[in-house]
């Protein structure tokens, strides 16, 4: 009887071991084959951004916008009838955290890609792990430079333009302005001082009788008082400023106080409402470029933009960094529509590879192919009018470089 | 000489900042042995304030009134929660401390009102010209503004009873309790003051740099090489390091070169602190062995 029993409890109890056994690798199993980015439902995708911090000026709204075109084209079916899950962790824009942000993104929620993500030396970070190890795909990064797209690397692909064409692109408005003697105002650290060299050469290969000197400034400098006199005795025709925004605000307020009147044109960065709301009046007719149309136009795709930030973000402001991840988000969207089957990181790079006029209506047309993994070197002209940045003709490409 | 005497003008006015914010740090130092790093976060907590009072439609004064009510009352907040507990004499526990509420400061501020950059008024604007040069009445104001809380400060001191009682802690917080002075209350008056001057000093400065939850940092680092040029433990050492740094940076960014002008300041406090450690005005002090 006893005999028995015992068999019996043996049988039931290997019965159990080995259902349990089962169940979890049906679980694994059916785990794996929800595969990298989530169900056939949805298309899991991924970011870091600087939501705290130092940077999270840009992070916030940068987040903000890409976030209102996800919500508004899931409201209406998704991409090819699959939702967007676009999960967001913050970096405060440190690089090891975002290698760490990096491996939980990929390796616990198994996303797709990395989509609309921000800063140069933080995504560098990432490389190894997400780009070469675990080949998913990092897509418009908000940041980047020349060597990340020369020779192109395997799922790495960009939608801004580089700051070195953007101060080919502000060269060539100077000259086509008739300016002769232009001035370069740039902060010291390596990226400021390696776009202000860019500005140069392009305006020599326009005009070759234009002279261009460039003027170093301490970074994060408040007081501009010396510098708007070094400008003043350096009797030039036009200012071009490689600055920040705060510091840029800075020159502009005291090249008013001390009656400097000149052309001023600056960069993408400069181009923020933190600008015009920092220097306020100092700051009317200041040029720039941008790598989006202004947030002010009347045109149709930025109207939807604004919009969709009324509906879906209303505590953000539809600025410009706003719209850089609105348009980052959707150029994604519209190269995904273009594949047929599952979206998985492989297809996603390859249909990155054959994405031509990919047009979001609210930036350049941008055109990828094997070869060329940057979407466009073309640029927004903007002027601040009235106290608001207003778009200035259709987007502009720059002679090329070197 | 026009472009000298702009460039002058703006770094005196710079320097004042730079000496009023040195002044709060010598002041607190003093009486409590803190060196107090979050004084800058702080400050420019009051600021925040001040900010949100102007887009409530408050007059601009009634705001520098507020952002120093703000600041004192949150440090000497800390004070009593987190500095007065570790005791007297705990100068690098203290120093830490001071780091750690800085850094909780910063995030609540940008947690608050964002990281994007606010503009805070002038108290007055436009320029006055002076031998050909076109002088900001900003930074006129901010001189005589500085140089009046200075010279307030330097009254109290010299000439009242609580004065003379900071002081007496100052030497010897022992011996001033022996006496009947009552330390505690002196080290809150101390905090109290220091901070207002840092508020006021913030709010002399962030017309020209904006405001970010980081905006008083460079300031702040400023200030201290001022206090260690002029003497960590003199007041006068204070205000006179906080105008040279200012005027010497301004100087070197128009003569020599706008992005030396750090190199150029802190190598001359360099050579100056190696041949009088103790600063210009600082007192050298001997222990018994």
């Amino acid at each position: 009887m006893f005999r028995t029993m015992r068999k019996f409890r043996r049988a039931a109890g290997t019965t159990a071991v080995l259902a349990v056994v089962a169940l979890t690798a049906n679980a694994c199993a059916e785990q794996d084959s929800a595969g990298a980015g989530g169900d056939s439902s949805e298309i899991h995708i991924g970011a870091w951004l600087p939501t705290t911090g130092a940077t999270a000026s840009y992070g916030v709204p940068q987040k903000a916008g890409a976030e209102a075109y996800f919500k508004m084209i899931n409201a209406s079916g998704g991409i090819n009838g699959r939702k967007v899950r676009w999960t967001v962790k913050d970096n405060a824009a440190d690089p090891q955290q975002t290698v760490q942000i990096a491996r939980e993104l990929v390796g616990q929620d198994k996303v797709v890609a990395i989509v609309n993500a921000n800063g140069t030396s933080q995504a560098e970070a990432a490389f190894p792990f997400v780009l070469n190890q675990s080949k998913v795909p990092i897509l418009n990064e908000v940041g980047g430079n020349e060597s990340w797209f020369k020779p192109p690397r395997p799922g790495l692909f960009g939608t801004q333009t580089l700051y070195e064409d953007q101060a080919a692109a502000i060269a060539a408005w100077t000259v086509q302005d008739g300016a002769k003697k232009v001035l370069v105002v740039h902060s010291d650290p390596a990226a400021f001082v390696n776009v202000a060299k860019q500005v140069e050469p392009v305006a020599k290969k326009l005009d070759p009788s234009v002279e261009v000197d460039r003027l170093t400034v301490k970074y994060q400098t408040t007081d501009y008082t010396p510098v708007i006199s070094k400008v003043k005795a350096a009797k030039t025709q036009a200012v071009i400023l490689i600055l920040t925004s705060p510091e840029a605000a800075a020159f502009l307020k005291e090249a008013k106080l001390q009656g400097l009147s000149l052309p001023t044109y600056a960069y993408a960065p400069v181009a923020a409402e933190s600008t015009v709301s920092l220097a306020k009046d100092a700051a009317e007719g200041l040029k720039a470029v941008q790598l989006v149309k202004a947030p002010s136009d009347s045109d149709p795709a930025v109207k939807e933009f604004r919009t969709a930030m009324a509906k879906y973000e209303p505590g953000q402001t539809a600025g410009f960094l706003a719209l850089w991840g609105w348009s980052n988000a959707k150029v994604f969207a519209e190269i995904v529509k273009t594949i047929k089957g599952p979206v998985t990181a492989d297809a996603i790079d390859k249909a990155y590879e054959k994405a031509t006029k990919v047009d979001t209506g609210v930036s350049p047309v941008m055109n990828f192919s094997p070869s060329n993994h940057l979407g466009t070197r073309s640029v927004q002209r903007v002027v601040v009018k009235d106290g608001v940045w207003t778009s200035q003709g259709d987007f502009y490409t720059p002679p090329k470089r070197g | 000489m026009s472009q000298f005497l702009l460039v002058l003008v703006s770094g005196v006015a710079s320097g004042a900042v730079y000496g009023l914010i040195g002044l709060g740090l010598v002041i607190i130092y003093r009486a409590t042995d803190v060196v107090n790093f979050a004084m800058a976060s702080l400050a420019t907590l009051g600021l925040y304030v001040a900010v949100s009072l102007r887009d409530q439609g408050v007059a601009t004064v009634l705001g520098i009134v507020a952002a120093v009510t703000i600041t004192v009352v949150a440090g000497l907040l800390v004070r009593e929660t987190v500095i007065r507990p570790l005791g007297q004499g705990q100068l690098f526990s203290a120093l830490v401390v001071t780091m750690g509420v800085s850094l909780v400061v910063e995030n609540i501020a940008s947690s608050v009102w964002g990281d994007e950059p606010k503009s805070f008024p002038n108290l007055v604007n436009g320029t006055v010209s002076w031998s050909g040069a076109a002088l900001p009445v900003q930074s006129l104001v901010t001189i005589a503004v500085a140089a009046v809380a200075m010279a307030v400060v330097g009254y109290l001191f010299a000439r009242t009873t609580l004065g003379s009682a900071m002081r007496a802690v100052a030497e010897n917080a022992e011996t001033a309790r022996v006496v009947g002075l009552g330390a505690q209350r002196l080290a809150r008056i101390a905090w109290a003051l220091g901070l207002g001057l840092a508020a006021l000093a913030a709010c002399l400065y962030a017309p020209r740099s904006g405001l970010v939850p980081t905006a008083l940092v460079a300031p702040l680092f400023r200030a201290f090489a001022g206090i260690f040029l002029g003497g960590l433990t003199s007041m006068y050492g204070a205000v006179v390091g906080g105008l040279t740094v200012g005027v010497l940076d301004n100087l070197a960014a128009n003569y020599a070169s706008a992005s030396l002008r750090d190199t150029f300041v802190f190598s001359f406090t360099v050579l100056v602190l190696l041949i009088r450690p103790q600063g210009i005005f600082g007192t050298r002090t001997f222990q018994r062995v």
